[in-house]
């Protein structure tokens, strides 16, 4: 009866131990979430009119697409057509083409973007800078594509617009739909809504917004913090 | 509204104590009880079209008390009782800046409870013993849980699951004896979960004079497909349903005493649907009424 005791004693304390050690603490689950440094211009124009300024605005996102206020150089290829100031501001003098550029140096590289300006009769923003577009596609095995525009109505809210082609699973848990500017995590995204339309067009408004702010529709499945897909917004 | 939650590895466990036993119903008065740590680690999981996807590591560990006792000869009362369940979920961290981005979570409370009758369909010592069992889950886990209402120890739903087992006993020899059985069920689901067809094999050999037992299971689930889906609910809470999976696992027990032992079982799948892609563990103390 002793040895029984014994035994009974010796294989719930091993037991014990088992729950102890396997009842697990929370642990740490790293992901890769660095992405390149940009410099975005968040309202760029085609032609700017000769009797008018302009003032560029834009927006630094850092090595994980989270955007920092800094102070970079704007810079411009000739100075007979427009001038720049370092806020940003832009003064036609002639009619003519420039590049404007904006530079960043956050120690490790030099961030900038350019664009070409013409300076002509009126200031213009062409259509391609009212309206941006890309295809959403999966990076799962769960299913998920389709087409999709995002556009400023005419009320001033952003429009993110699904096409026909559109097809997402209905067997994921909790999927929803981000704007983001880091395609790896959904961590400091815009968290649209919950996806409710599986197939089909359809649309979400967005509200006030800057068609500039972000570089990708995102997909998540949020409660399980699984990536599904994304699409780059061209 | 209708909401369903995820129901992930739960089933694994169901399905390891649901076969326990077999076709054979304990004898008037004895009983079998064991103490057992059940726990599963997963950092990836089988998607909806059966291949594997990573996830944020998630655990799930189960302290549970199961019994088996003879209330006739051919009747027995089995519970599985999961007095402790956690569920955990890792912390997210920036490899880039090592900023926790999303932080991890638990859950803990008392696990879904089994509760089940066997009867014997035969003269308990027929060669070939059939028996029937009606078990009923008993939803006494949290569903949902945490920030995200992405815990849960439980699935939230009351099922009821008839199964019958035949089998006979086996011998290699003199010296080796043993069994091999077989199950076929129907789980009846609710809450929008899809009903479910169980199946499964079980053998197991006893060596050294019966004092240590080797026991295989494969063991299987066929979704009927019938539940909701996330097209089918308004609700924007959590929810898996169509799982589906064919797992093999092995336990090994061995009686320290006459009637005391301790085991320990690893189970894993072959494939699986809407369901973690890693192995399970179980270690425990038994008691063994019968010997």
């Amino acid at each position: 009866m002793k040895a029984l005791n014994s035994n009974i004693k010796t294989l719930s304390s091993i037991l014990l131990l088992a729950i102890l050690l396997f009842q697990s603490c929370i642990g740490d689950d790293v992901i890769m979430d660095e992405v390149d440094p940009v410099i975005r211009i968040t309202n760029p124009i085609d032609s700017l009119g000769l009797n008018s300024s302009y003032q560029f605005e834009f927006m630094y996102l850092n090595n994980v697409g989270q955007e920092e206020t800094v102070n970079p150089e704007w810079t411009n290829s000739d100075n007979t057509v427009a001038t720049i100031d370092q806020n940003g501001l832009l003064q036609p003098i002639t009619i003519g083409t420039t590049d404007i550029s904006i530079n960043y140096d956050n120690g490790s590289n030099i961030v900038s973007t350019l664009q070409k300006i013409y300076v002509r009769d009126t200031t213009t923003i062409p259509e391609m800078m009212m309206e941006r577009s890309g295809t959403v596609t999966t990076t799962s095995s769960y299913q998920l594509e389709g087409d999709f525009t995002l556009a400023v109505n005419d009320d001033g809210d952003l429009i993110l617009s699904f096409a026909d082609n559109y097809e997402a699973s209905t067997a994921l848990p909790g999927l929803f739909i981000y704007l983001t500017n880091n395609p790896n995590t959904s961590s400091n995204a815009f968290e649209i809504a919950a996806v409710s339309t599986f197939s089909g067009a359809h649309t979400y408004n967005l509200g006030a917004m800057g068609l500039f702010d972000y570089s990708h529709v995102l997909y998540f499945c949020k409660p399980f913090n699984v990536k599904v897909g994304d699409g780059e917004i061209e | 509204m209708q909401r369903i939650t995820i129901i992930f590895i739960f089933i694994f466990l169901a399905s390891t104590f649901s076969f326990a036993g077999g076709p054979w119903p304990q004898k008037k008065g004895n009983g079998y009880f064991k103490l057992s740590q059940w726990w599963i680690v997963f950092d990836q999981h089988y998607t909806d079209v059966g291949k594997i996807d990573p996830n944020v590591t998630s655990g799930i560990y189960n302290t549970s008390l199961y019994a088996e006792y003879g209330f006739t000869n051919r009747l027995t009362g089995v519970i599985y009782f999961p007095f402790l369940s956690r569920n955990t979920m890792n912390n997210v961290i920036s490899a880039t800046t090592g900023e926790t981005l999303i932080p991890g979570e638990a859950l803990n409370s008392i696990g879904d409870t089994d509760l089940s009758l066997k009867y014997a369909l035969n003269k308990p010592g027929s060669k070939v013993p059939l028996a029937a069992t009606l078990t009923l889950g008993l939803p006494l886990g949290k569903d949902e849980g945490g920030t995200q209402n992405n815990l849960q120890t439980g699935d939230g739903e009351f099922n009821q699951l008839l199964q019958f087992d035949a089998g006979t006993a086996i011998a290699i020899g003199n010296k080796v004896k043993g069994f091999v059985s077989s199950q076929l069920g129907f789980n009846n689901r609710n809450k929008g979960f899809s009903d479910e067809i169980r199946f499964g094999l079980e053998g197991g050999l006893g060596l050294i004079s019966n004092k240590l037992w080797l026991i295989a299971r494969l063991t299987g689930v066929e979704s009927l497909k019938n539940g909701d889906t996330a097209a089918d609910v308004t609700s924007t809470s959590i929810f898996a349903n169509n799982t589906e999976y064919l797992s093999y696992g092995i336990e090994v027990a061995y009686y320290v005493t006459k009637r005391v032992g301790f085991s320990a079982g690893y189970a894993s799948a072959f494939r699986g649907e809407i369901i973690a892609a890693k192995p399970s563990y179980s270690v425990g103390v038994f008691y063994d009424l019968s010997k």
